[in-house]
């Protein structure tokens, strides 16, 4: 018999994830997990619709990265209909997806980590929330972070149509050809993006490293685990968003995997446990061991951290320069603590605006040539990106008539179940013995967790609550015996 | 005044269709009194949408358990608390709010929510609950009375 401890928004408002602790007889932690809402039929909604019309739906399904589902399914039509669209289209689109990892990047380290990393896990609730972090970065601050967000948004709107609803990736290239003004555009934005990713850098150094008690946070064993890690590289080895083969790195840093993004089922498998409907990826190579670290468990990670500790480097200037400082402080690769992934994320910022700059500096980007006609019957396409929160896999069959018959999506924070699972495992056993639970119970989880950004796929948009989490602590007979609110 | 009706939602998921269908069925009759859009967008966003506008209108699921599914709860933007959630994907309208009058952005002075309780939010290609389904009216009407209430109070001053 076990004792749980949920902690879940009081009014279950749409999107929020829970907390599971359950706790043995003794008090101590048994097992501690994320729930997140899910949206749920996806594979049903789809079948029987045009292939075609994939990027359209997926970039639908959530309001948070819509740019990385239309990419990726958008990929996958490539795939699909056995089309390799021409030099302008590829860099067309990695132009508009490396604006907007700029803007994503940039977004969720000021303001969605920023309350954890730039406010301090030390200060007191009320501060720790955006208007903490304009507090401490200032109000200028505040304003080119939303100025900088809004022009790249503008921008990538004028090509690609919403930012919430892009409507430009076609399978073989893309809908438009971009003009000289619009390159112009690009190019000031790019640069106000590598000044803005450099002065993030500053603040970083500023804030977070020149603090002991911050790096020793980072550093510490509750948040540091020996996992497999797996990203996108390029043909060097180095990071890429767009377009690349999956790499994986062993727990000690060494080249475990390199494949083709199409091969990903023979390496991926999903793990499923009784306890919740969340399903927990694995590598196929190494074998499910449970939730447990090591070279024999395949439990791996994705996201920005993982990003840098599966590829060489980066294929920027700066931003090899921003990933060097980070392994060097952080003792080399691979860097298992989760929370400098917060800084991971600058590392990228400054390389996707560099990459971003560069491909608007290329007179190629106004060639006319942005299609090419598919012309095989289609049957299955897998494309891969990697999104702000990780490997985002869209696989698709169809019938003759490129109907679709089955899809797969594998998001973020899927590969990343497992480690998040056991993010939030490892912090509930350093903040509860015996039964006695620390009342920094929820910001440390929270940090767990956050450093990750899990996307809650669904319905992030909605109304929130007073109270939007609840730790309730149940004894070993499942009854709440005491509860802490955040409120 | 510039107004603007804002209808939050996933339209391919079930009941939180609600707050796009809702701004379907409310743009033609307040077009020339509003502007009236419908998105899936969430935290910093809601900034960019609401920026520039005097007043606010905003149509949005919640799912509290407490209320039968089709309920409306009408409220100010004060009484939505503040929060911190566990993605801060999720800060919501009134800390978009705070943060926006802090940047002096240009934030509603006035806005309005209009909240929906839904049954299943999480459904993709699912069909909205009967009772959700029959608050779209209700929704509409309630939006078109208060932009009308507030022209005429904007032509009597």
């Amino acid at each position: 018999m076990s004792t749980k401890i949920v902690i879940d928004p009081i009014t279950r408002l749409e999107g929020h994830g829970k907390i599971h602790i359950f706790l043995d007889d003794a008090g101590s932690v048994d097992r501690a997990f994320l729930q997140i809402p899910e949206l749920r039929g996806f594979e049903k909604f789809v079948e029987g619709r045009r292939a075609e019309d994939m990027p359209q739906i997926t970039s639908r399904i959530c309001g948070v990265c819509p740019t990385a589902h239309h990419m990726a399914a958008t990929k996958a039509l490539d795939d699909l209909y056995g089309v390799d669209p021409p030099a302008a289209a590829k860099k067309i689109r990695e132009l508009i997806y490396s604006t907007f990892m700029v803007e994503d990047h940039a977004l969720h380290f000021f303001f969605l980590g920023g309350p954890d990393f730039v406010v301090g896990p030390a200060a007191p609730k009320a501060d720790r929330n955006i208007l903490g972090v304009l507090g401490q970065v200032g109000l200028e601050v505040g304003k080119e972070v939303i100025g900088v967000r809004k022009q790249l948004r503008e921008l990538m709107g004028q090509v690609a149509g919403k930012p919430i609803h892009p409507v430009f990736g076609l399978p073989g290239g893309v809908s438009r050809t971009l003009t000289a003004e619009i390159q112009d555009e690009f190019r000031a934005a790019a640069a106000r993006a590598v000044e803005f990713g450099t002065f993030a850098l500053g603040v970083f150094r500023d804030v977070v490293l020149s603090n002991p008690e911050y790096v020793e946070l980072v550093t510490s064993e509750a948040y540091t685990h020996r996992t497999h890690y797996m990203g996108l590289v390029d043909a060097a080895n180095n990071v890429t968003f767009y377009d690349g083969k999956l790499r994986v790195v062993d727990p000690g840093g060494h080249e475990f995997l390199a494949f083709d993004p199409r091969d990903y089922l023979q390496h991926i498998a999903e793990h499923v446990e009784p306890w919740t409907y969340m399903k927990f990826c694995f590598l196929k190579d190494v074998g499910w061991n449970g939730f447990a670290e090591g070279p024999d468990s395949g439990i791996y990670a994705v996201a920005p951290l993982a990003r840098l500790n599966a590829s060489d480097g980066m294929a920027t200037p700066l931003a090899q320069e921003a990933h060097d400082e980070l392994i060097s402080t952080l003792g080399g690769k691979p860097v298992h603590h989760t929370l400098a992934n917060h800084w991971a994320r600058i590392v990228e910022l400054v390389y996707a605006a560099e990459r971003m700059s560069e491909l608007a500096a290329d007179p190629e980007i106004l060639s006319p040539d942005v299609r090419t006609l598919p012309t095989a019957p289609p049957e299955e396409g897998i494309g891969v990106v990697e999104a702000p929160r990780g490997t985002l896999i869209h696989h698709y069959r169809t019938d003759e008539r490129g109907l679709i018959t089955s899809a797969n999506l594998i998001v973020a924070t899927q590969n990343n179940a497992a480690r998040i699972a056991m993010s939030v495992d490892k912090a509930a056993r350093w903040l509860i013995t015996a039964g006695e639970v620390d009342d920094g119970l929820l910001n440390q989880l929270e940090m767990a967790f956050r450093a990750y950004d899990p996307c809650y796929g669904c319905a992030t948009h909605s109304l929130p609550g007073q109270m939007p989490l609840l730790v309730q602590i149940h004894d070993a007979d499942g009854e709440v015996v005491r509860e802490l609110r955040r409120d | 005044m510039r107004t603007l009706v804002l209808g939050l939602g996933n339209e391919l998921a079930a009941d939180d269709a609600v707050g796009v269908l809702v701004a379907r069925a409310a743009r033609e009759r307040i077009a020339d009194a509003a502007d009236v859009v419908a998105s899936s967008a969430s935290g910093m966003a809601l900034i960019e949408l609401l920026a520039g506008y005097d007043r606010a209108i905003v149509v949005d699921s919640i799912q509290t358990g407490r209320n039968p599914p089709g309920t409306i709860t009408e409220l100010e933007l004060e009484q939505i608390g503040r929060v911190v959630a566990p993605s801060l994907h999720q800060a919501g309208l009134p800390e978009m709010a705070a943060v926006a009058e802090r940047l002096g952005l240009g934030f509603p002075s006035e806005t309005r929510v209009l909240a929906v309780e839904v049954l299943d939010p999480y459904t993709l290609g699912g069909a909205m609950s009967t009772p959700v389904a029959a608050a779209v009216d209700e929704l509409a009407r309630r939006i078109c009375n208060r932009v009308e209430r507030w022209a005429s109070e904007q032509t009597r001053t």
